[in-house]
């Protein structure tokens, strides 16, 4: 075609309209091996630790919006029953008021950051509350035969596009989703989808099945924001510990 | 945990083999095979050790730099005491949990002895620290560095964009992020059980500097102890493809009288499928109550400790 002056204004005029709004957001960070780089310090902005679904402010705690999706957690008449006994108990009966790891997927809205690393084969996380780790086999591994019970669960992942997808089991019971009661089994089985939206914010869903406690699967979802100070650090939480201090200082 | 005689320690073999043949009449323990191609012996493996990294060129990751990952013990250690255990320590007859005569992963100075200031003296080595205070790790604390490099499986991870160097041990859910990306040190007032590390390479060699201890570990079950001033840097170098040469310089002005060293390896786990489980200790620990009320105190109020 002769490149004359309409022409070239025809080509450029059909090259802006052809060009879609989302291709003009900056690429997603890869890693080497073409993943999206989830790597970096991370945390939530949301009021999930202390109780998952709304609520209004309590002393001591923030208002907030739910993180479950659709507000219900469908629970069996029976459990309901149990959640709302622990919500009345909930400022001993919470196990992470002993100093204990306060379990998966709470563990993600804690509001304390976490940082991720990723190799290839493996994915990991490591939080600034309680000395968490969670190690995320994405090496094509399956859970190991069971019957196990750990307070992080076991993470096998797969990317499913740029969207982490993470299988959890073998739990303990002895954790609550938050601070208002809500509580599982060891039956808990979680899937896991982690999802950038840009550079700097991942949205984090969580699909959470327990027969023996729900009847039927429901979901959680909510943003991870990256810390963008410089220089930012995931330091130290150790709550065992620190109870454990208050308490030898209480009895000298 | 291992029984070690070796021709470096040929005085300290002898002076034992008449107490040993004496306790355990049994056949004698086969000479213990040497580690990395070196003395099985922490000072005689240091001095073959570095002679053989010279010569050693270790694999690469993808970006270029020597590649440590991967699963690794703790071997010419135990857990007793960095000075070793002779033949006269008298835990050797223990009927709960009998220590294993070894050499000192102490390697300077060379008698093997952490040179501690006089006052420091009667709290560590078997003294104030072992018999009136609580074991930071069994308290289920973080073992500490280097103490969680003797015991139980680790894990090296060099993640994508080499900004971080990621050590897991198994014992007690424990990390350490080493921090490569030359960012400056945290604030003094900031303290981390584990400290804070900012590694580098020198030609093969991991080079780990670490300060800002909170002070609340030991360096074994003795009660050998730092505080919260210490300054610990550390050295890995690969000498063969599943050994590598730890090494540990010391430094705490208000604990000892000059810096000092130790020395161990870590030896590659094969296993196949090998990986670092859950170790939930506070979750599962009963035994707590009953040691406060023998007696027992936590340890967090001697002066050595900043906090």
């Amino acid at each position: 075609m002769r490149q004359g002056p309409t022409n070239v204004l025809l080509a450029v005029l059909l090259s802006l309209a052809a060009t879609p709004a989302a291709a003009q957001a900056p690429a997603l960070s890869r890693t080497s091996d073409g993943k999206p780089n989830l790597q970096g310090v991370w945390q939530v902005l949301n009021t999930a630790a202390w109780d998952i679904q709304d609520h209004a402010a309590r002393l001591g705690v923030p208002a907030g919006q739910s993180v479950v999706v659709g507000n219900e957690i469908p629970y069996t008449p029976a459990a309901l029953a149990k959640k709302r006994q622990n919500f009345e108990n909930r400022a001993t009966a919470d196990p992470e008021t002993k100093g204990y790891l306060p379990g998966v997927p709470r563990i993600m809205y804690m509001p304390y950051p976490f940082q991720i690393f990723q190799t290839p084969g493996q994915i990991v996380m490591v939080f600034e509350y309680d000395r968490g780790i969670r190690n995320i086999y994405t090496n094509g591994t399956q859970h190991p035969r069971g019957p196990l019970n750990w307070w992080l669960g076991d993470s096998r992942g797969r990317w499913e596009g740029d969207t982490l997808v993470v299988d959890v089991t073998y739990f303990t019971d002895e954790t609550w989703l938050d601070r208002a009661g809500n509580f599982h089994s060891d039956a808990l089985h979680l899937v896991e989808r982690f999802t950038p939206s840009g550079p700097d914010h991942i949205t984090y869903e969580v699909t959470v099945e327990d027969s023996n406690v729900f009847t039927r699967p429901w979901q959680m979802r909510m943003v991870l924001y990256r810390r963008k100070e410089p220089n930012v650090r995931v330091l130290e939480y150790d709550p065992g510990r620190l109870l454990d201090e208050a308490g030898a200082q209480r009895d000298k | 945990m291992l029984l070690r005689h070796s021709g470096f320690a040929l005085a300290l073999a002898i002076a034992l083999g008449a107490h040993l043949a004496a306790q355990n009449a049994a056949a004698p323990r086969p000479a213990p095979p040497p580690v990395g191609g070196c003395p099985p012996v922490p000072a005689a493996f240091h001095t073959c050790a570095l002679e053989k990294a010279k010569t050693f060129t270790p694999p690469r990751t993808r970006s270029g730099k020597p590649d440590l990952q991967g699963f690794w013990r703790g071997r010419l250690s135990q857990s007793f005491s960095v000075e070793g255990v002779r033949g006269n320590e008298p835990l050797v007859g223990s009927d709960v949990m009998p220590w294993e005569i070894a050499p000192p992963m102490v390697v300077d100075p060379p008698d093997g002895r952490i040179p501690y200031q006089p006052w420091a003296v009667p709290i560590g080595r078997i003294g104030v620290n072992y018999s009136q205070y609580l074991d930071p790790r069994t308290a289920c604390g973080s073992g500490g560095v280097p103490r969680l490099a003797l015991q139980d499986a680790n894990q090296i991870l060099q993640p994508d964009g080499d900004a971080f160097i990621v050590w897991l041990h198994e014992d007690h859910h424990v990390q350490r992020m080493i921090a490569m990306d030359g960012r400056p040190a945290l604030g003094t007032a900031i303290k981390v059980t584990n400290g804070d590390s900012r590694g580098r390479w020198d030609g093969n060699t991991l080079v780990i500097d670490s300060n800002n201890f909170s002070g609340y570990n030991w360096f074994d079950d003795s009660g050998n102890f730092y505080t919260d001033n210490v300054h610990i840097v550390e050295r890995l170098t690969m000498i063969d493809r599943d050994t590598i040469h730890y090494e540990v310089r010391v430094e705490d002005p208000k604990v000892y009288t000059r810096p000092w060293t130790l020395v161990w390896a870590q030896v590659r786990e094969k296993e196949q499928g090998f990986e670092l489980l859950e170790e939930a200790c506070r979750e599962g620990q009963r035994d707590l109550g009953e040691l406060m009320r023998d007696g027992i105190k936590f340890y967090f109020d001697p002066p050595w400790r900043g906090r």
